[in-house]
């Protein structure tokens, strides 16, 4: 453990949902403003502006590749713009860059965006392209394999393997929509969701009901990071990152480097045990638990992992309403991809921020009193990586 | 009117929409379709460690030699976790809904995705085995799928059911 050598000053966020007639443009640039103005920063003194990939977003894409953002915001002093992609794990990959960038100098401040339109495309172009994005185009796709189908198979194996109910699955979806409920921002802030509604909906991929399956959406954030030193002179309540640690398995689901559904923590585990340690922290001292699945059986195979219960019991743990607002153990406070809206790549992002604002106490109804340290998680494609990240409003370490 | 003929007059989709996706071969897995085409599973083994990669690929992904050889799997295997696919899916696939995908485990090593066909899905069981059978997908492709093997000892008992409410809403 060493202190922490990095700090985000400030977010921006806009709301999750179906807005076809915001482009994925106007995101981006008001997610900027928003996050700068946050950060009570002067605009020319972003020195890097670092985008997501778009997901099926060809010209938004180019035009960030060959340096769109900066001349829009009117970053003046920008010197590096780069788009950073690994899936699901973006957001910690993209997080990666921006130290890099911060620990050679040549930059201060780096914008971080990411926005997504997802409602520009059809239903069956995002369910093709999902598809391929979790699957193999020579090995599975000819088999009909989808997104949902991958995640069921892997739901029906949890469930067999460690002995989680359906019950079980369908309460992490009613636990992400206690918080959404309580999130300005989520697509889902003002619709309820009971086990029954869950449990009872169409059957999408057995064992997968429809409301254990995302629902693909427009939105977007930023942040500004700094070096923690810097941080401390220009913010009142820096979030610093205290710990981080990954690990790859594969792109294929059938190489995966632990087989055996029911213990998939012995993969996840060892990542989060070295997250903690270079934090000098343990799960004790987390006040939030900032899990990103997607899926519901997956926020529970990262709950299980994270430290605060047996694995494999995680399902008991979110069914006793724990993890809940109220709860002892608050986990996905802005409801993660279920309730908040799954934005692509932007689920990650959206996890993160929201971590940012609980820890600066600027989470609103959905906040966690006193929270000072929360692990999130983030990882991407067919479950090919995972990605531990300790953060804190304190540095432990100092 | 069929699913199909729906989903053309309803959104004004062609024959095309619903071509499958078919696998398009690489230069180290055409041995494996060229296998599939005569009804024979076979698996890239190799020569140097013995190691077998599925899927292959340009050399082996243990020692990284370029030697290997296809070998003749004995086409048993186990279901290790399953799904079946009820809604949502790509247009070529709606006709064939529902349909099982599952997670196949050969007793040379490897896991596989692929179909398990000819099966009542209520009465899939983790665990079962299952049998290779091939099908013809077009001239130049087969697709190894799986069906279980009869006479098995299974536990039918009817502890998952298969939501009914049909496929074809919110397409």
């Amino acid at each position: 453990m060493s202190k922490a050598e990095f700090a985000i000053i400030g977010t921006g966020e806009v709301p999750c949902g179906i807005y076809p007639a915001r482009s994925e443009f106007e995101i981006a640039y008001r997610v900027s403003k928003m996050a700068i103005e946050d950060a009570g920063i002067d605009k020319n003194k972003i020195g890097a502006a670092l985008t997501a990939v778009h997901i099926m977003g060809s010209e938004y894409n180019t035009e960030m590749f060959f340096g769109r953002l900066p001349e829009a915001i009117g970053a003046n002093n920008c010197r590096v713009v780069a788009t950073t992609v690994s899936g699901g794990g973006s957001s910690f990959s993209i997080r990666k860059t921006a130290e890099g960038i911060l620990s050679s100098g040549e930059a201060e401040y780096v914008l971080v965006v990411h926005a997504q339109r997802f409602s520009q495309f059809t239903p069956n172009e995002q369910a093709v392209f999902f598809a391929h994005a979790g699957a193999d185009l020579e090995w599975e796709v000819p088999y009909g394999m989808t997104y949902n189908a991958l995640a069921a198979m892997m739901t029906q194996g949890y469930m067999e393997y460690t002995g989680t109910t359906i019950e079980q699955v369908a309460s992490v979806c009613v636990a992400c929509r206690k918080w959404a409920n309580l999130q300005e921002n989520a697509m889902f802030r003002d619709k309820q969701l009971t086990l029954e509604e869950v449990l009872k909906s169409r059957t999408v991929a057995y064992p997968l009901t429809a409301m254990m399956c995302n629902v693909l959406c427009d939105g977007g954030s930023a942040y500004i990071m700094t070096t923690a030193e810097n941080a401390r002179k220009v913010c009142k309540r820096p979030v610093y990152i205290l710990g981080e640690a990954s690990d790859y398995s594969h792109r294929t689901i059938t190489k995966s480097k632990m087989k055996d559904l029911g213990r998939m923590h012995e993969f996840y585990t060892p990542v989060a045990q070295r997250a903690y340690q270079a934090a000098g922290l343990g799960p004790k001292d987390m006040d939030i638990f900032q899990v990103y699945g997607a899926y519901p059986f997956a926020n529970l195979m990262f709950l299980d992992a994270m430290g605060i219960v047996e694995p494999g019991r995680a399902g008991e743990l979110v069914e006793s309403g724990e993890t809940s607002p109220g709860g002892k153990y608050p986990a996905s406070t802005n409801g993660e991809a279920l309730s908040f809206g799954h934005t692509g790549t932007g689920v990650g992002f959206s996890c993160f921020v929201e971590s940012v604002r609980q820890l600066q106490g600027k989470a609103g109804r959905a906040q966690v009193e006193g929270a000072k340290f929360l692990i999130e998680d983030c990882g991407g494609g067919a479950f090919m990586d995972v990605h531990f990240t300790i953060m804190g409003n304190e540095d432990p370490n100092l | 009117m069929s699913m199909k003929e729906t989903l053309k007059e309803k959104l004004g989709l062609t024959d095309k929409d619903f071509e499958k996706p078919l696998p398009k071969p690489t230069a180290w897995s055409k041995p494996f379709w060229d296998g599939a085409n005569q009804g024979k599973l076979l698996l890239k083994r190799c020569k140097d460690c013995g190691h077998i990669d599925h899927p292959p690929y340009l050399f082996c992904t243990a020692c990284s030699s370029e030697e290997c050889e296809w070998i003749e799997a004995s086409g048993k295997a186990t279901l290790y976790a399953y799904a079946v696919n009820s809604y949502g899916v790509p247009f070529p696939f709606v006709e064939d809904l529902p349909y099982v995908l599952a997670m196949i485990d050969l007793p040379e090593g490897p896991r596989m995705i692929s179909n398990v066909v000819q099966c009542d899905p209520e009465g899939l069981k983790n665990g079962m085995q299952l049998e290779v059978v091939f099908e013809r997908a077009s001239e130049e492709i087969t697709l190894p799928k799986w069906r279980p093997v009869k006479g098995q000892a299974i536990n039918l008992e009817a502890v998952r059911t298969i939501n009914g409410e049909g496929n074809d809403q919110n397409l």
